[in-house]
């Protein structure tokens, strides 16, 4: 087995396979390649968005797209609003889907095998921006070979013949890397498909003689007691990469593996930048230099970007004077769901459009698992639908809403409805208020406007708050203020408010319950205490209509 | 609703962190992933990893389609009572 350059792939005459599960051999890619070539070129296309699961599918894609000289965009997901931004740059769609190009439509006269051009702009990534637009990130045939090239000359050794086994998408610069150009050049045989559940990994590598595996922390940490490890310490190599694995999980693989995971650190944008097995510390790779601007950001040079290209990244790190650095954080407002990118700018104006919406913003609820929370000022018509239909009907409608934006991972799982987005003296809301908005449990008091004393008993304006927690429990689908909570708030309004009250509970007298109160109504409440008597007097209106009214009996302690 | 669904659909709200759902909101028979409740890949594994530690069971990595038991609350169910009666 040896080493075939990237740009050679569909000259060279060695014979071997590529995958099994059905068996190809690189002959037959190059065949297939060629002829996908000649289809492109007949119907002169120059660039062609391409989302494929089967991976020696994906390399026939695209060694025949460069055969072409076309250029292939490779969308992180097939979602409605991403599709509609990228239909401009692709004049077709290559994918799994129905109504979209297969690899067979395509095919035409083959042209001949001739080397790839280093220079052809040949790879589009599609990722997501910190201004809410999704970002084109370009790449040459050069790039992505000084990049395997590196890999291989760090870890090609090690791995040998090892089939190589992903639980990762190829849609993404490391599984495009490491699932399929790599092995593609050299020699590993590669799974068609990625194998999201470690159970399919296992029983996967039972089938190889030798296996490495390419997978993500979202895999690597959740891993069971229930897969035969003893077996599994065959794997030569496990990759992980999309964003940091815990130290605890990392220790844990060591323990049962007896290996490290191999950890990659880098971006769409600037490919691979480090690694690291165990520890803290990212190691460089090969080439790779480093630098920080005045916010303590990375800032990458290697020699896989385009030439002269020094790329700014947003990822806070600690330099350390061997070399190596540790991560802190990133500095913009994208965040990292399960490695999977997301920019919280552009959910937030996806969720502002619709009509139940007039602001929003969103932060990372780290529960179990990290997760989207929504902060959200409720339209007019919002509310409306809030009253009517109650608060799933409202979260529902917009999950709903934001699915054609963004993979169902993204949508967010806690909700707070709110009447308008609290700012500070500069009208913004810093992140870590916000965060700590979408912690806090849902509000059980009223919102109190004004409180004034008349005559002999206190005056207060309330509101019910949209989002009150007790909603939950009663009539979901059509929210109203519980007697309970209206004779709890009138309780400790009283005691807030009157000085000796009794406290002593006695019970209730003349209750009536005449009006409904809902989620956002404006109440009046009046409250007095007749200390001869031991009563308290409360009465709610709503809109200038009697709502409630009733009197509390209190009493000195027995 | 049985001792053992009602059990499996509060461990698939508590472990999944969802909001506004109770248990009746499920449909025992209801897809979990996908249209249905509209659980993620992720969810899926954190699922696995929850049923085994609940009911104290292991599934069995070699079983082909192991994963067909996550589809609704119903296979779920089947599943943990078959598991069960070998333990």
């Amino acid at each position: 087995m040896s080493w075939i350059a990237l740009c050679e792939l569909l000259t060279s005459g060695e014979s071997r396979q590529v995958t099994d599960a059905p068996a190809l051999l690189l002959g037959q890619v190059q065949q297939q390649a060629l002829h996908l070539a000649g289809g492109l070129q007949r119907r002169n296309v120059r660039s062609l968005a391409v989302h494929l699961e089967d991976a020696a599918q994906l390399a026939i894609a695209l060694l025949g797209a460069w055969r072409a000289g076309a250029r292939v965009l490779l969308p992180a997901d097939l979602q409605p609003a991403n599709r509609e931004r990228l239909d401009a740059q692709a004049e077709l769609w290559l994918t799994d889907q129905p109504g979209d190009h297969s690899l067979m439509d395509l095919l035409g006269e083959p042209l001949s095998a001739a080397e790839l051009d280093p220079q052809l702009l040949g790879l589009t990534l599609c990722t997501s921006g910190s201004s809410g637009q999704p970002k084109l990130i370009d790449k040459r045939l050069a790039q992505l070979a000084r990049e395997i090239e590196t890999l291989e000359a760090l870890w090609g050794a090690d791995l040998g013949a090892a089939s190589v086994i992903g639980s990762v998408a190829t849609q993404h610069i490391y599984g495009l890397l490491f699932r399929v150009l790599w092995p593609l050049c050299a020699g590993r045989p590669m799974l068609r498909r990625p194998l999201p559940f470690a159970e399919d990994m296992q029983r996967a590598s039972r089938e190889q003689p030798a296996f490495c595996w390419v997978a993500s922390p979202a895999l690597l940490k959740r891993m069971g007691d229930n897969l035969d490890w003893p077996a599994l310490r065959q794997v030569r190599r496990v990759f992980s990469s999309g964003g940091p694995l815990p130290a605890e999980a990392a220790q844990l693989l060591r323990e049962r593996l007896g290996q490290w995971p191999t950890e990659i650190y880098g971006s769409s944008e600037t490919g691979g930048i480090a690694w690291r097995q165990g520890g803290e510390l990212w190691q460089p790779l090969p080439g790779v230099e480093l630098g920080q601007d005045e916010q303590g950001a990375l800032r990458v040079a290697s020699p896989w970007l385009a030439s002269g290209h020094v790329e700014q990244t947003a990822d806070g790190a600690e330099l350390h004077a061997d070399g190596r650095f540790a991560l802190r954080g990133r500095l913009d407002r994208i965040v990292k769901l399960e490695e999977k990118r997301i920019s919280l700018p552009m959910l937030e104006s996806a969720l502002a459009e619709h009509a139940y919406v007039s602001e929003a913003r969103l932060g990372v609820i780290q529960d179990q698992r990290a997760y989207l929370g929504a902060l959200v000022a409720l339209s007019e018509a919002g509310i409306f639908a809030l009253r009517n239909q109650g608060r799933r009907a409202v979260t529902q409608t917009l999950r709903q809403h934001l699915n054609d934006h963004c993979e169902a991972l993204a949508l967010p799982r806690r909700w707070r409805l709110l009447h308008q987005l609290p700012g500070n003296a500069q009208g913004k809301l810093p992140q870590a208020e916000l965060d700590a908005l979408l912690l806090a449990p849902r509000p059980r008091e009223p919102e109190r406007l004004q409180q004034q004393w008349q005559d002999d008993h206190w005056q207060i304006e309330l509101r019910v708050p949209l989002d009150l927690a007790h909603f939950s429990g009663h009539f979901p689908c059509t929210p109203v203020l519980p007697g309970v909570v209206q004779i709890e708030w009138a309780m400790n309004l009283a005691r807030e408010l009157i000085d000796d009250l009794p406290p002593r509970f006695g019970g209730m007298e003349v209750l009536k319950f005449q009006q409904l109160a809902r989620p956002g109504d404006h109440l009046k409440l009046s409250l007095r205490f007749d200390h001869a008597r031991g009563k308290l007097y409360f009465a709610y209106h709503n809109a200038g209509k009697p709502c409630s009214s009733g009197r509390i009996l209190l009493g000195a302690r027995p | 609703m049985s001792q053992l669904t009602l059990e499996i659909k509060q461990l698939i709200i508590d472990a999944l962190g969802l909001e506004d759902l109770g248990p009746d909101d499920i449909a025992a028979d209801q897809p979990l992933f996908g249209e249905g409740l509209g659980l993620d890949s992720v969810d899926a594994l954190e699922l696995g990893l929850a049923i085994q530690k609940r009911f104290g069971i292991k599934i069995d990595a070699d079983a082909k389609d192991t994963r067909k038991h996550f589809a609704s609350v119903d296979s779920l169910a089947a599943f943990v009572s078959a598991s069960r009666a070998i333990a």
